[in-house]
C-alpha cells in the first residue's frame, strides 16, 4: 500500500514538475492529482525537494532497467549499445513527464538535484566505458571519450525535450549510434552494426 | 579562418568595464556612471551568485556586492532576474568574442578549431565565477535564461560545421545533421561538469581531449590526435 501510494506521488510529481516547472511545484497540487492525503505525502518525503530528487532518481533508474533489460544479455558490445541506447529512446518516448524531470527539471533544479543528475550520467558513462574492450584502438582513446559521448547524446535528447520534439526522439537512434559507436570502431563499422541491427528488429 | 558567425562589430567588452569606480566623488560624466553601475550590477549577481547559487541570491546580495543602493539597482533592472539575463548576455557576448577571435586567427581549420577551444576553456577559468553562472546557474534561473542557454550553445555549431568544407565524400558520409550538435553537447558536459564539481583550475588540460573529440569525425583518429596533442 505505502509503495504504491509512493509510487503514485511520485507519478503526480513527475507531471506536475513537466507541465509547469520545478519551481512552480506546489505540494497541495501533487497530493490533489495523487488523490492522497496531504499527510500521507510527508509520510513518503520529507518535503517538495525530497519528492522531486525521489522521482529523479526513480526515472533515471527505470530507463537504466530498461536499457540493462534490453541490452544486458546481448554478447556484441555493438549490438548491446544500439539496443541500449533503443530502448533509452523508447523510455523517454513512453513516459514524457518523467523523461522531462530527470533530464529538464533536474538541471533547474539546484545543486542537489544537478548532483543526482551528475550521478546518473556517470552511470551510463561506467556502462559504456565497456567499448574500450573490443576497439582496436582502445589504448589511444582520450580518456575523457566515454563522458563526452554521454554528454553529447544527452545534450541532443535535452534540447528535444526542451522544445517538446517528443516525437523526433526514437528516429534519432542511427544519428545518435553512429556518433557513440565510431571513435571506437570507425564510421564504417558503426554504420554495419546498425545495419545489422535493423535487420534483426525487422 | 574567418568567424563563421560574425560578432565582432557588436562585441561587447565585459571585463574591463567591471572595473569598479572608486568610491567618492569621482566628477565623470553622469551617463558613464550609469553604465558603469549597470556593469558593477551585473558583476555583483556574478559574485553573489557564485556565493549563494542563483536561488538564493537575493537584490540585497547584488546590491552589496555591487556597492550600490537598491534604488539604484532598480533603475537598471526590473527583477533579479532581468539583472541575471543581463549577466548572462554579456558573458555569453565576450565569449563569443574570444572564441570568433581565436578562430579568426588560424588559417587552416582544425587549427582554428583548437585555437577557439582553448580560447573558451582559457576564459573560463580566468573567470571562475562568469563560468560558473553561464553553464551551471543559467539552467537554475528559468526559461528565459534557459532558452538563452540553448540558443547560445547551439552558437558554436558553425565553427564546428565550417570542418566539413572540403572534406571527402566518405567522410562526409560518414557525418549526420546532428554530429556538431552532438560534438558541441558533450563538449559542454564535460567542461560544464568540471565546473559544477568546482574543478575549474582543470578546463585547460582537457584542451587534447576535447581537440580530438571534435576533430575526429572530420579528421580521423590519427590526424585529430596529432593536431589535439601539438604544441600551442
Amino acid at each position: 500500500m505505502t509503495l504504491h501510494q509512493r509510487a503514485r506521488i511520485i507519478a503526480a510529481f513527475a507531471e506536475e514538475a513537466s507541465r509547469k516547472g520545478y519551481k512552480a511545484v506546489t505540494v497541495a497540487a501533487v497530493v490533489k492529482r495523487a488523490r492522497v492525503a496531504r499527510g500521507t505525502f510527508y509520510d513518503n518525503f520529507s518535503s517538495k525537494e525530497d519528492c522531486f530528487l525521489a522521482a529523479q532518481d526513480f526515472a533515471m533508474s527505470s530507463a537504466l532497467e530498461r536499457v540493462v533489460a534490453a541490452a544486458g544479455e546481448i554478447e556484441d558490445w555493438p549490438q548491446r549499445v544500439v539496443a541500449g541506447l533503443a530502448a533509452f529512446l523508447r523510455y523517454l518516448v513512453e513516459e514524457p513527464a518523467l523523461a522531462r524531470t530527470c533530464m529538464i527539471e533536474a538541471l533547474a533544479g539546484g545543486p542537489a538535484s544537478v548532483e543526482h543528475y551528475e550521478k546518473s550520467l556517470q552511470a551510463f558513462v561506467s556502462l559504456f566505458q565497456l567499448g574500450r574492450d573490443v576497439s582496436p584502438h582502445a589504448g589511444e582513446l582520450p580518456e575523457t571519450l566515454e563522458e563526452a559521448i554521454i554528454g553529447g547524446i544527452f545534450w541532443i535528447l535535452w534540447q528535444r525535450l526542451l522544445l517538446a520534439e517528443t516525437e523526433q526522439i526514437e528516429g534519432l537512434l542511427p544519428e545518435l549510434t553512429e556518433f557513440a559507436l565510431t571513435p571506437y570502431l570507425g564510421a564504417e563499422a558503426a554504420r554495419g552494426t546498425l545495419d545489422h541491427f535493423n535487420k534483426l528488429a525487422s | 579562418m574567418s568567424d563563421p558567425i560574425n560578432t565582432s562589430a557588436d562585441a561587447t567588452e565585459f571585463p574591463p568595464e567591471l572595473a569598479r569606480l572608486p568610491p567618492g566623488r569621482h566628477g565623470l560624466p553622469r551617463e558613464f556612471v550609469a553604465h558603469n553601475q549597470r556593469e558593477r550590477l551585473i558583476a555583483g549577481l556574478a559574485e553573489a551568485v557564485a556565493e549563494n547559487g542563483y536561488a538564493g541570491t537575493t537584490i540585497a546580495h547584488i546590491t552589496r556586492h555591487a556597492a550600490v543602493s537598491r534604488r539604484t539597482f532598480y533603475e537598471h533592472f526590473n527583477s533579479k532576474d532581468d539583472c541575471f539575463v543581463a549577466a548572462y548576455d554579456a558573458v555569453m557576448a565576450e565569449l563569443r568574442s574570444r572564441v570568433g577571435e581565436a578562430f579568426d586567427q588560424e588559417d587552416e581549420w582544425p587549427q582554428a578549431a583548437r585555437a577557439g577551444i582553448a580560447a573558451m576553456l582559457e576564459f573560463l577559468r580566468a573567470e571562475p565565477h562568469l563560468a560558473r553562472l553561464s553553464m551551471v546557474e543559467a539552467l537554475v534561473a528559468g526559461p528565459v535564461v534557459v532558452e538563452r542557454y540553448d540558443a547560445a550553445i547551439q552558437n558554436l555549431v558553425p565553427y564546428f560545421q565550417a570542418g566539413r568544407e572540403g572534406r571527402p565524400a566518405e567522410v562526409l558520409a560518414g557525418l549526420s545533421p546532428t554530429t556538431e550538435e552532438a560534438l558541441v553537447g558533450g563538449m559542454v558536459s564535460l567542461i560544464s561538469r568540471r565546473i559544477f564539481a568546482g574543478r575549474i583550475e582543470e578546463l585547460p588540460a582537457l584542451l587534447p581531449d576535447l581537440v580530438e573529440f571534435t576533430l575526429t569525425p572530420y579528421l580521423g583518429s590519427a590526424e585529430a590526435a596529432k593536431v589535439a596533442r601539438q604544441d600551442a
